[in-house]
């Protein structure tokens, strides 16, 4: 099991440690047959391309969600939480994309007994194109007790 | 050039509530499955063991699962029922007239976590549009709907909240085509 990170572990401008994900037409076509998401732009090539101008099958953007909170819940550990967590969709996630999903420490806080740390997050590929920049907040254990 | 917003007649749909919608029990295959999809290597979402000894004492699902868990409402047509584009709706879609005279993607999302779903919740969401503003884009009309929703469980506890732009732009042509 991972050690868990403390809030005294991190300062403001740390980046923490990122995930690489291989989002494959595989990895796409699992995600949308398990969620019912039948947009033939994530599955259908010809369609994807032809009819719709896209340079390959996209991963529906939401996965990026999805990566953010492993990046997150990965954060937190065991003792910590994941509280919140913002994004906004600016790129397409390309089929055979390599992506470095990550981010740093933008600001530390005390708030009820928990350290709150709030982190700027990215996404992103290849061509360093952030796909889906983000924003989240995650409430670690305190070493300290006072 | 007029407003798009008043000529579909969407603005008096602000503050309307969605309509509620509860799921189906949420399966562990479920959950395996979209682990699986986002390569989220974590035993909590497969290994009952694993599970029982964390923090959850059982199966949990990813946290953006929540999102997915009661299902999608009108999702589940026919081919035939199908626009061209494979689609019927999915979350975030807001229940207007008319609404697929524009084709729809997500612009963005907020999301805060409260309680984990986990295997057998039976997730109820419920809604409303909040924000409705429009905007010129580079060929043509952007129209940007914002919806809030929160989920809760069988015992009406608060899994998430969860905000949720929608764009939307008028197609030049039909989804069925």
């Amino acid at each position: 099991m991972p050690s868990q990170t403390f809030f005294e572990d991190l300062s403001e401008g740390q980046e923490i440690p990122s995930l690489r994900k291989e989002v494959s037409s595989v990895n796409i076509l699992m995600y949308v047959a398990s969620v019912w998401l039948m947009d033939r732009i994530h599955f259908d090539h010809p369609f994807a391309t032809k009819r719709r101008g896209l340079p390959d099958v996209v991963a529906p953007g939401n996965m990026g969600g999805d990566y953010y909170a492993q990046l997150l819940s990965e954060l937190a550990g065991e003792t910590g939480q994941v509280k919140r967590m913002s994004f906004q969709f600016r790129n397409f996630m390309l089929a055979g994309d390599v992506l470095d999903v990550g981010g740093k420490v933008v600001k530390k806080s005390i708030s009820d007994g928990k350290g709150l740390v709030e982190l700027e997050l990215w996404i992103k590929n290849r061509n360093g194109v952030n796909c889906v920049p983000g924003k989240g907040v995650v409430a670690l254990p305190l070493r300290a007790r006072s | 050039m007029g407003s798009l917003l008043e000529e579909l007649g969407w603005t008096k749909y602000v503050g309307k509530e969605t309509g509620t919608y509860t799921g189906e029990p949420v399966m562990a295959r479920d959950i395996r499955r979209y682990a699986l999809a986002i390569d989220d290597p974590d035993p909590i979402y497969r290994d009952r063991d694993a599970a029982r000894r964390s923090k959850h004492g059982g199966i949990v699902a990813p946290l953006f699962y929540v999102t997915w868990a009661v299902g999608v409402p009108g999702a589940e047509k026919s081919t035939k029922e199908l626009g061209e584009d494979g689609l019927a709706t999915f979350v975030g879609i807001p229940e207007v007239p008319n609404v697929w005279d524009l084709g729809w993607v997500r612009g963005g999302e907020e999301l805060e976590f409260f309680e984990r779903v986990r295997v057998n919740d039976r997730v109820t969401v419920k809604g409303k549009i909040v924000e409705m503003k429009e905007k010129d884009g580079k060929s043509g009309k952007l129209v940007f709907v914002t919806s809030e929703f929160v989920y809760t469980n069988q015992d009406g506890k608060t899994l998430a909240t969860h905000r949720l732009t929608m764009i939307g732009t008028p197609r030049k042509e039909s989804r069925h085509a």
